[in-house]
Order: structure tokens, then sequence, then C-alpha cells
């Protein structure tokens, strides 16, 4: 039933959860601009968007993941594999292109190694992708052998930096990969599937859904998202170090927690996970312009988490906020 | 690395009698721990070692652990002084770090010594020093003031704060500014971890909150390419220099790009070769001169007996000008 | 039936590690024969301490059920400690070091308890918020700095070493671990914890405090996380505030090898030392044939996987 409703949402519009995140988002962006001078410049919110878009193509994969009960703790370290193969293929020949799809490819690659064992093999995704964690790091160590790819052409830097009618490339990808998830989710049997595993995979069975096929192709997609990531990762920093994406998969899941998506499965939220990675971009930029030294910003995030879902927990159980919301 | 792979199945899977070659048990072992494997800088230290060790007939052992862990750093220099090694160098993360195994290296006369990262009032036997911790610290501020001038605001973006000889480093700059040049402003650290990417996020960050900032300093070599990026992204080139700790290879293509006005560092080789010499001296029982003449090394060692340190020489400053002649 | 067979999967986890356990002891005898003495006895048990205890509150968690997960526990290490070691320096008797450690560690589990019994947050978000917070705040209050001025009768205990048996591991782990094999057999509660581990909605129909012994395992959880923080001061000599640094996947990799079903219920404590053992004899191995520590954790993740897979591969075989 739940699935059957969330189908007729339209592309962006929104619930109670991602009303509230927009107003938080809109709140900081506000306070930060009274309290310190330098924030509201377009140069810093280019820099907060920069800052965003590795997280949110890779919160659009975990969106999917959680929404239909898994959740992958080594997609870090999977950025970081595809990333390598982005840096050997550009450090070989310069070729922009070639490094284009060999992103992407690698993700779809590790996206199978990882469902075969948690989805084949019947592990529970968080303990399988727990143990796939440490063999990936040992697989980063033995291929970068201690050296960083450091000093890469600019070949791919040069491609995705233009902009097309006046918007820039990483930009259009978010959106069109946003539209493309939106689509497959809101728009196809797909979708309506990942929903019905999430909500309860024995029903899901029973009722005649290719459980398995839909499981391993929702974790090809999160690695094939994974793999766009990587591809702006070199892009960007024209270096690959041992410890990349070490610190992505617990932001990720943190960002789509907060955005409603439940990890219980059954109920997920897009718009929701783009405001969750936004609100904690948005606070960790603006705590530091406003002097709270960076060692804080893990702790945001946590309190963020608990505040926001203990928030509605407390608040589900008052009667006159449930009766607010009725009406509104 | 192949028959490391053989070693490790065979602990693991147990295939019987892939014995290794017997070791040649009548060679003397000197060992290095360092802070964390992986990373350019510590790899060239294992280059050098390798070279002393066959200049000087030893054997050498180089293992550290794969995060900055002050207890996996332990595990390893314990497991050395259960094997018997009878020099065992350490970069400490911290002088915590070794404090626990001291009396028992001690016991069995293993000569315990630091290189690289220094524990004071351990009991270590000598420390191996690339430069003194005040060189460095102040080396950087008084370069970065010929680019900048005195009256100036700098940033600093350190990686883990938890890295004691970084953090000495800082404290030098801090001192530095404060007695000689009362004008400069130098901003309070700011630890990004060993991601390059929120070393990015954090420079960008204190770029837009001091839109007046001249110049960050990126102490760790691994937020050095993070520094360099955001940098350029945020199109300051010109207006804002980096400058770090980082080896000629890294910082190349950004000292050439003109986001890194320079880099302090000395040659990790010659450091390693240095480290290897020591604990071969040390397991000989000669004492160290006040200057040493080493023959697989440029330039004479300098002995401060009172303090104990074995120091390689002063910094180098690589420029775009000088990068490309070296390797490293 | 259906619990005879359930009952298996222990035995089999365990016999499987037992065997693994000692398939790295015959390699390290053939490899390299000098490692056997009393001291590399010493050095396994020494850096399995921390680990046994922060494993054990993990197991307990898990196995009660309700999703239950402590991704908390590294930061817990790592918070409890600081707390005591600011604490001394505010002029606390260093006598009450080992109490306030415990305590704050206990505390800061209760609030992982609070938010998941009294905010009904899955335990997953509610410990992984706090994994943030304790963590963050542990690095941020020190700005990073280790804190020095632990008294040397603490030393004398931490790195003492009785018969070979470090006095730590002596006195601390073995202790708890007896006590809560003890407590999982042959009490009520033992009974509880597997009942609501096994399906929480009839454990609360025959009337087991569900709520209560779900809030005094997530503390228990916390105040062993503070044991091994306060095994850390004891040992380092100063409070690091990273110490707990990858606490959180570690424990969940000692006590899922140890064959504690991540969904409750099944398992025992036994498995979970067992595993502790096994992981840290496999790095001593590693390290003392001189193998690049870069294969540490890939082996351990491709053990975990290989344990996982048997265990599911058994479970088809017998059903």
């Amino acid at each position: 039933m739940n699935a059957v409703r969330q189908l007729g949402n339209g592309v962006f519009s929104m619930n109670g959860r991602e009303w509230s995140l927009l107003v938080a988002c809109l709140l900081a962006i506000i306070i930060f601009s009274v309290a310190s001078p330098h924030y509201a410049t377009s140069g810093n919110a280019a820099t907060v968007l920069r800052n965003s878009v590795e997280l949110l193509l890779i919160g659009l994969g975990m969106t999917l993941l959680l929404a239909m009960g898994g959740i992958d703790v080594s997609i870090g370290i999977v950025m970081g594999l595809a990333a390598i193969a982005i840096g050997r293929v550009l450090g070989a020949d310069g070729n922009p292109v070639l490094a284009l799809v060999a992103g992407p490819v690698v993700g779809a690659l590790l996206g199978c190694v990882t469902a075969t064992v948690v989805v084949l093999g019947r592990v529970p995704a968080i303990v399988g992708t727990l143990g796939l964690l440490g063999v990936y790091r040992t697989a980063v160590f033995v291929l970068l052998g201690g050296q960083w790819l450091s000093g890469l052409p600019a070949s791919l830097t040069n491609l995705l930096a233009t902009t097309v009618l006046g918007v820039p490339v990483p930009a259009l990808v978010i959106v069109a990969a946003y539209l493309a998830v939106w689509l497959a989710l809101r728009r196809t049997p797909y979708g309506l599937h990942l929903l019905a595993i999430g909500n309860s995979e024995e029903k899901a069975r029973l009722s005649g859904i290719p459980v398995i096929k839909i499981r391993f192709v929702t974790f090809v997609i999160s690695g094939i998202l994974t793999g766009v990531a990587a591809t702006f990762y070199v892009a960007t920093y024209r270096n690959v170090e041992m410890t990349i994406g070490s610190t992505l998969a617990l932001d990720a899941i943190a960002a789509v927690i907060l955005g409603g998506t439940s990890i219980l499965g059954g109920k997920c939220s897009l718009i929701g996970t783009v405001l969750g990675v936004l609100l904690l971009r948005i606070l960790q930029n603006g705590l530091l312009l406003i002097g709270v030294p960076s060692l804080w910003q893990p702790v945001v995030t946590g309190v963020l988490i608990i505040g926001v879902l203990g928030f509605e927990a407390i608040s589900n159980r008052f009667p006159v906020v449930q009766l607010l919301r009725a009406r509104a | 690395m192949l028959s490391q792979f053989k070693k490790a199945l065979a602990v693991s899977v147990l295939s019987l009698v892939v014995a290794t070659a017997a070791h040649a048990a009548d060679k003397h072992k000197v060992a290095f721990v360092p802070q964390l494997i992986g990373i350019p800088y510590f790899n060239a230290m294992e280059a050098g070692g390798n070279r002393a060790a066959k200049d000087l007939g030893v054997d050498f052992i180089y293992s550290g652990p794969v995060d900055t862990n002050p207890v996996d750093q332990l595990q390893i220099v314990q497991n050395l002084i259960d094997q018997g090694v009878e020099a065992i160098s350490v970069s400490v993360l911290d002088a915590s770090s070794i404090a626990p195994v001291v009396e028992s290296a001690k016991a069995k006369g293993i000569k315990l010594f630091t290189s690289d990262s220094d524990a004071p009032d351990s009991g270590r036997a000598v420390y191996v020093a690339q430069a003194t911790d005040e060189g460095l610290g102040t080396t950087i501020v008084d370069e970065l003031v010929k680019r900048v001038g005195e009256d100036a605001t700098i940033g600093i973006v350190s990686g883990e704060a938890t890295a004691s000889n970084l953090n000495a480093w800082i404290g030098f700059m801090q001192k530095e500014a404060a007695a000689k040049y009362p004008k400069l402003k130098l901003l309070a650290p700011q630890f990004a971890g060993g991601t390059a990417e929120r070393a990015a996020q954090i420079s960008g960050d204190l770029m837009a909150a001091n839109p007046d900032i001249k110049a960050i300093i990126a102490v760790a070599s691994s937020t050095c390419p993070g520094v360099a990026q955001a940098i350029e992204t945020a199109g300051k080139i010109g207006s804002v220099i980096g400058a770090g700790y980082c080896s000629p290879n890294t910082a190349r293509s950004y000292l050439k790009s003109g986001a890194f006005g320079f880099t302090v560092l000395w040659d990790p080789e010659q450091l390693g070769y240095l480290t290897v010499w020591a604990g071969k001296q040390l397991i000989d029982g000669k004492s160290f001169e006040a200057e040493n003449k080493i023959a697989g090394l440029d330039k004479p060692v300098t002995y401060d007996a009172a303090k104990g340190i074995l120091l390689l020489g002063p910094p180098a400053v690589f420029t775009k000008d000088n990068v490309d002649k070296f390797n490293f | 039936m259906k619990t005879l067979r359930n009952l298996q999967g222990p035995a089999l986890t365990l016999t499987l590690l037992c065997g693994l356990w000692l398939i790295v002891i015959l390699g390290l005898l053939v490899l390299k024969p000098s490692v056997y003495n009393l001291g590399t006895v010493t050095t396994i048990l020494q850096f399995s301490t921390i680990l046994a205890l922060v494993g054990l509150g993990q197991g307990l968690v898990i196995l009660a059920g309700g999703s239950g997960i402590d991704l908390s526990v590294g930061g817990t290490v790592s918070l409890s400690a600081i707390v005591g070691m600011l604490g001394v320096k505010l002029g606390l008797p260093p006598v009450l070091l080992p109490v306030v450690c415990i305590l704050a560690g206990a505390m800061l589990g209760a609030l992982n308890g609070w938010l998941v019994n009294g905010l009904a947050l899955l335990p997953f978000i509610a410990t992984l918020g706090t994994f943030f917070v304790y963590s963050g705040t542990a690095l941020a209050i020190t700005g990073g700095a280790a804190q020095a001025g632990v008294p040397s009768w603490l030393l004398l205990w931490g790195r003492g070493v009785a018969m070979g048996i470090p006095v730590p591991f002596l006195t601390l782990a073995i202790p708890c671990f007896a006590l809560a094999g003890l407590l999982l057999l042959s009490t009520a509660w033992g009974r509880w914890i597997y009942a609501m581990g096994f399906n929480e909605r009839s454990a609360r129909l025959v009337g087991i405090p569900v709520d209560r012994v779900r809030f005094i395992l997530y503390s228990l959880s916390g105040a062993l996380a503070g044991a091994a923080g306060l095994v850390s001061l004891a040992w380092l000599g100063s409070g690091r505030p990273n110490i707990g640094q990858n606490l959180e996947l570690e424990s969940l990799t000692a006590a899922m090898l140890g064959g504690i079903a991540i969904t409750g219920g099944r398992g025992g404590v036994g498995g979970v030392f067992a595993a502790v053992l096994l992981l840290v004899t496999l790095k001593t191995g590693l390290l003392q044939l001189n193998i690049n520590t870069v294969w540490q954790v890939g082996i351990v993740g491709g053990l975990l996987v290989f344990v996982l897979l048997a265990d599911r591969l058994s479970q088809r075989w017998r059903s």
C-alpha cells in the first residue's frame, strides 16, 4: 500500500520531513548570513555545491539500497577503486573519453561482486559489506603500491569544467542522475518491486516479485553512481591517495537517514537525500565561517541525526501535532 | 608482493609446505616502523633504508599500520621486539605509542630509537631527525612572509589532530609569527583527517571566511592535494598561495599551475638511509661523532649529544624552478 | 526440532573458529618455529584485552535482538578515557579514575539505551548519531592532544604480567567473559536475552521486561567500553582522544565471526572470545612473518565473508 501511495509523488513533491529539512537549510543560511559578512557570496555558494557532488551521487545509490532494506558500508572504498582505474587510464594516454567510461564500468563490476556475496550468498548486507570493506581496502593498497597517483593530466578536468547553456556539467549530471533514479523508482515496475521488497522481502517473494534480480540490480546501480562520483573526484583533485573515500560511506548513510529514508526499507525519499546532503554541507561550511573549529563537525552531524529523528519521534506522540499535520 | 601473497595464503589456508627461503640468520636486523604505510613519503624512506641495508650488509624490515592508530603501531613494535630484531626505529604517532614497550626492549638488549617523529623523555636511544621541528616551523613562515609580506592572513590545514609531530611544527609556526612578525595573522589550525576531500572542503571554507587570506599552509602531506585543488577551483591562483610539507612529486603540478608557491621538505630517501645507518651503529655499540661522514649520504650529519638528536640537515625549499630536478 | 537446529549454528561456528585458529598456529610453526614461547602468548593476550571487552558488549547488544547494534563503542572508549583524564586534571583524586572511566562509559551507553527505548530510534541510527558525537567530542575538547598524567600505580596494573598473562586480561577480560557466560547460560536474564532476540513479540507477551533488559545491555556495553578506555590509560600511560578508532567495525567483526546472528537470539559469548583471540593471533602471525600489513584488513574481511557464507551453506544443506 505504502509503495502505491508514494507512486503518486511528483518529481520534486515533498512531505513533512522534506519541508522541515528545506526550512532548516534556509534557516541556517539566514543565520549564517547575519553572523558572517562573508557567508552570502556566490563564491561560497559555489564552494558548498562543489563539495556536495560526490556525496550527492553516492547518496542517491545509498537511498535505493536502504529503501530495499540493504546497506553498503564499503561504498567509499569502491569509489577509491574506481578512481584508481580512472587515474590509470588517464595517466596512460590522457584520453578523457576512455576515462569517462572507466569509472562507471569499474563501479558496476564491483557492484556485481558485492551483490554476489550479499544477494546470492544471502549474507546480511551490513556484515557482508563490512567484510568486503576490508578486502577492497587491501585492493586499494596493493593497486597503489604505496605511491599515490599524482599530477594526473588535466584533460578530464577541462572536459568536466565546461558549461552547457550556462549550466556547469556536474550540476547537469546530478540532475540527470536524480531524474533517472526518480523515474526508475516512481514510474517503473522496478521501483514498485524495490519498495515492496523493502516492506517485506517474504511477502514480495510470495507475490512473485523477482527478489534476487531486483536486489542484485540495485547494488549494481549504486556501484555505477559511485563510479560517476569517482570520475568527478579524479577530475577535481587529479590525485588518488590511499585514504580515498574512507569517510564517505558513513556520511552518505547519515545524509540518507536525515532525508527520511527508513533503514528498515520500504520508505524512501530522493529529494530528502538531496536536502540531507545539502544541510550537512551548509552546516559544516557555515560553522567554520563563523569560527567553530572543524573538529566539531562530526559532533554536529551526530547531533543533527539524533535531533531530527528524535524530534520526529517525540512529536509523533503528541496528538496536537498529529492533528495539525493531518489538517495541513 | 607476490611472495608476500604466498605467505599470506600459507597462513590463512595452510598449504603446509610452502616453506620460504631460510633466513640469513647471521645478518643483523634493523627495522623501521612508520606512522602509516602507503604514502609516498614513507615509501621513499623505505627505499633509502633498503639502499643502506645493501651497503651496510644488514636485513631491513619495514612494517607499519594501515591507519594512524597508536595501538596498531604498538602491536607492530611489540612483534618486532618478540622477533628479536636488534635495532627498531619508530616514527611515533605520539610519545605514548612506544611507552609500554621501552622497558621490555631494554630488558632484551634491543635498541629502540625514534626517527622522523620523536618521543623525547621516553628513554629512546637516539632520535634521527630530518630537521629540527623548530627549523621546519620557522622556515615555512619565513618563506611565506618573503612572498606575501608581513601584513597578511595565513590559514593552516593539518591532517590528524592527534599527530604530535605535526602539532609541534604548528606550535613553532605560531611562535615564529608572534616573535618576528607581529602584524602577521596566523589563523587557528583546522584538521582534515587523512582525506584530500576534507582538506579541500575546509580550505574552501577558510577562503570564504577570510576574503583577505593570502596563503594556506598544508601541514600533512595528505592535505596538499586538497589545499591546492581548493585554490584552483576557487579561481584564487595568484591571490592565495599554497605551501606545505609535501614531496616534489606530489606538489609538482600544483607548483607549475601556481596554486602552490613552494613546499618545504627534506629528502626522505636520505632520512631512511640515515635511520638504518644509525641502527647499525647502535648494534655495533659505536657512538656518534659530533659530525659523521657517511658514504651513502650527500652531506655530513651532525649529532647533538645533549639532546640525543642525529640531524640530517636543514630542510630544502622546492619551487617551480627547481622541482624538476627531484624525483621523490 | 527448530530450536535444535538453531543451536547447531554457534557450535558450528565455534568448531570452525577453533579449526582456523589451529591452522594459523600450525602454519606459524612451520614457517617460523621461533615464535613458540611465552612472550608471544603475552603479546597476543595484551592486544586482545581492549577488543575482547568491547566485543563482549557489542555481542550482548546484538544478541538481544531488536536490530540491536552499538556503533558508538569506539567513541565511548575514547571519550570515557578522556573524561577520566580531564577529571584528574580538574582535581579529581586519581584513586577514582577507574570508577570515573567505567561510570562515564555506562552513562554514554545509557544514553544509547534511552534513545533506543525512550525515543524508539532504530539502534543503527541512534548509535550512528552517538558515534559521531562521542568520537568527535573526544577529539574536539582536547584539540587532539594526548592527556598525560596517569598515576604510576595504575601503570603497574596496566603493564603487569602474571604467569605470562597480562594483568588487565586476567583481572578484567576473563572475569567479564566468565560472568557474561554464566549470565547467559544459567540465569533467567540469560533466557530472557535469548528469548527477546529470537522473537521479541512473544517475549513481551510472556511478560519479559524487554525494555528494561535492553536498556541495561546498552549501558553494560558502554560500561565495558569504559573499562576498555581504562585499560588503554593504564597501558599507554596517557589518554588518546582517538584510541577507539575503528573499534566499532572491529568489534562487529569479532561478534559476527564469533557466530552471533545479526538478527539476534543466536550465538554466545564463547564464540566472541574465540573470535577475538583468532583475530589477534592472525595479526600477530602475519606480523611475525613480516608480511606487509596491507594484507591484514583484507584477510580479516575475507575471513568474515567466508565464515558467513559457510554458516549460510550449512543451514541450506541441513534444511
